[in-house]
């Protein structure tokens, strides 16, 4: 029991320097690389960009307009006990931006994104394509993590903002259509009690995640051992990994948030 | 050009009591040889010989234990990372799964050491790589993807994108495994012209004793991570090592007794 447990620890702290390593390396890639005439592929970054940006925006639109749906039938359950219907505009807006978008962003690009990076780097491990590129002296953290990261930093926070708009638009239809509130009162309402810090203190959060999901993918990615079930392992193991750790971190940085009074 | 034929051929690469341990099993032991520029140098022995193992240690993929790995004059096993990287521009591989990266097409595979680490144009680019798929008689399939075409025909794509950068030394891991014996004998017949023609000295890791009679310079025997026996294939041929024997004859009795010693709990 007490050596199982041991064994645990060590696996986790390993894997934690394992992680640790890899986001400096590719930091070192990002910033210290280029001096050194060896740049991060931008059509690699493009490539990337588009899989994890542009192929993701359906599903966070449609994701993030249907919790604005829900958003407005539930709070208006509840604000029209009080006679105070109209403050769904600002409670959707507010919880969307602070909370529900970049989590739920998160979320998803997690289980698209995340889970393609390490499926796609653990099938390159096992079929020994990263080892051909190290003897190529190719560095596999340049030429494969890198462009990813980049890719997922800038297009997580950009699909969070759409995952804002398209869940005031959620929160929009219901408030006007079947709460009868004036459109234009709602929109007004909306944006009153919308503070700029409500947006950036969620964009935040979408950065870190986005360090996340990526550090997370390409790690279990180029750590993957045992053929097709290895690549399977990992895969699911990015996507639960990513999910504990964007609850967790959003826990942590929702408090530093509210203590500090940001 | 580079000039093997001084009578007293350095060594390009050289193995000094090499091991190496995986979960405190030896997997190589105390194992030493020369390869000589220009010279076809064969590994052989059976499956979970080594010989894999070996090839891994001297293009620097796996760290050794002890020992030294020195190839062109510079200890690998002792060298920087960077000048681990300037001697793997000095050499290819050819993979046994031929390793080609799935997401580019047969052009930008073999065009990629060299836009990795050329400053040439795209243009003069595209002609190298037009001349490394003419070498293998791949021209016409520029433009496919690894997963359209064949086992074999992705070998000759390896072994493009593995001289592309005209490198003096060449690996090749288990080049003719799985594939028939005509596509077998014309990557053996590939391995021997650019031997011969490039002078690059090359290093065949296999088990396929056709292969190493048509092709082999010098071979080295490796059984349980140990040198059995090595010399020129003539020496092998002539050997009377009763390891060397069984492996040529292919027997299942003799000293390499699979029976005997993995599955002794049957």
């Amino acid at each position: 029991m007490v050596s199982s447990l041991g064994r645990f620890i060590i696996a986790v702290f390993k894997d934690l320097v394992g992680v640790v390593s890899l986001f400096l390396d590719i930091l070192y890639w990002i910033f210290i690389g280029p001096f050194k005439g060896k740049t991060v592929h931008r059509e690699s970054v493009v490539h990337q960009m588009s899989f994890i940006g542009i192929r993701s925006f359906l599903i966070v639109f449609f994701v993030t307009i249907f919790t604005g749906i829900v958003l407005a039938m539930q709070t208006s359950y509840q604000l029209g006990k009080m006679g105070a219907t109209i403050y769904v505009a600002s409670l959707v807006a507010v919880s969307l931006c602070r909370e529900l978008s970049p989590v739920l962003t998160a979320l998803v690009v997690a289980g698209r994104a995340g889970s393609a990076i390490a499926a796609e780097l653990g099938t390159m491990k096992v079929s020994e394509q990263i080892e051909a590129l190290d003897t190529m002296a190719i560095n596999p953290v340049r030429f494969l993590a890198a462009p990813r990261f980049i890719a997922l930093f800038f297009m997580l926070p950009c699909l969070t903002i759409v995952g804002n708009i398209s869940g005031m638009i959620g929160g929009f239809i219901v408030g006007a259509g079947s709460l009868h509130i004036n459109p234009d009162l709602y929109i007004q309402t909306t944006f009153k009690y919308l503070a700029l810090k409500d947006i950036y203190t969620g964009l935040t959060k979408s950065f870190v995640f986005a360090v996340i999901i990526a550090l997370i993918g390409c790690y279990e990615g180029l750590n993957t051992s045992g053929g097709a079930e290895g690549v399977g392992k990992a895969t699911t193991q990015s996507v639960v990994i990513s999910f504990i750790l964007i609850i967790l971190s959003d826990c942590a940085l929702t408090a530093v948030f509210y203590f500090s009074n940001v | 050009m580079k000039n093997c034929d001084s009578p007293d051929r350095e060594a390009v690469i050289s193995l000094r009591h090499v091991s190496k341990s995986f979960q405190g099993r030896k997997v190589i032991d105390d194992v030493s040889f020369d390869i000589y520029c220009g010279d076809i140098f064969v590994i052989m022995g059976c499956s979970g010989s080594g010989k894999s193992t070996l090839l891994r240690l001297m293009t620097g993929a796996i760290k050794l234990d002890e020992g030294q790995v020195i190839i062109k004059g510079k200890d690998i096993s002792r060298a920087s990372s960077g000048e681990i990287d300037e001697v793997k521009k000095s050499f290819g591989m050819l993979f046994q799964y031929s390793a080609l990266l799935d997401s580019l097409s047969v052009e930008e595979n073999v065009a990629l050491p060299l836009k990795e680490h050329t400053k040439l144009a795209e243009d003069i680019i595209r002609i190298i790589v037009n001349m490394k798929l003419s070498l293998v008689g791949l021209r016409g399939f520029e433009e496919y993807y690894p997963s359209q075409i064949s086992g074999g025909m992705r070998k000759r794509v390896g072994l493009a994108r593995a001289i592309a950068l005209d490198p003096d030394i060449v690996f090749y891991d288990e080049p003719t495994s799985g594939l028939d014996p005509v596509v077998g004998g014309v990557i053996d017949k590939l391995i021997k012209d650019l031997s011969e023609k490039l002078i690059i000295t090359s290093v065949v890791v296999t088990h396929d004793m056709q292969s190493v009679f048509k092709i082999a310079d010098r071979v080295v025997m490796i059984h349980k991570g140990r040198v059995i026996e090595t010399g020129t294939i003539e020496d092998i041929k002539n050997s009377r090592d009763p390891y060397v024997r069984q492996f040529i004859s292919g027997s299942h009795t003799g000293p390499i007794n699979f029976f005997k010693e993995d599955l002794g709990v049957l």
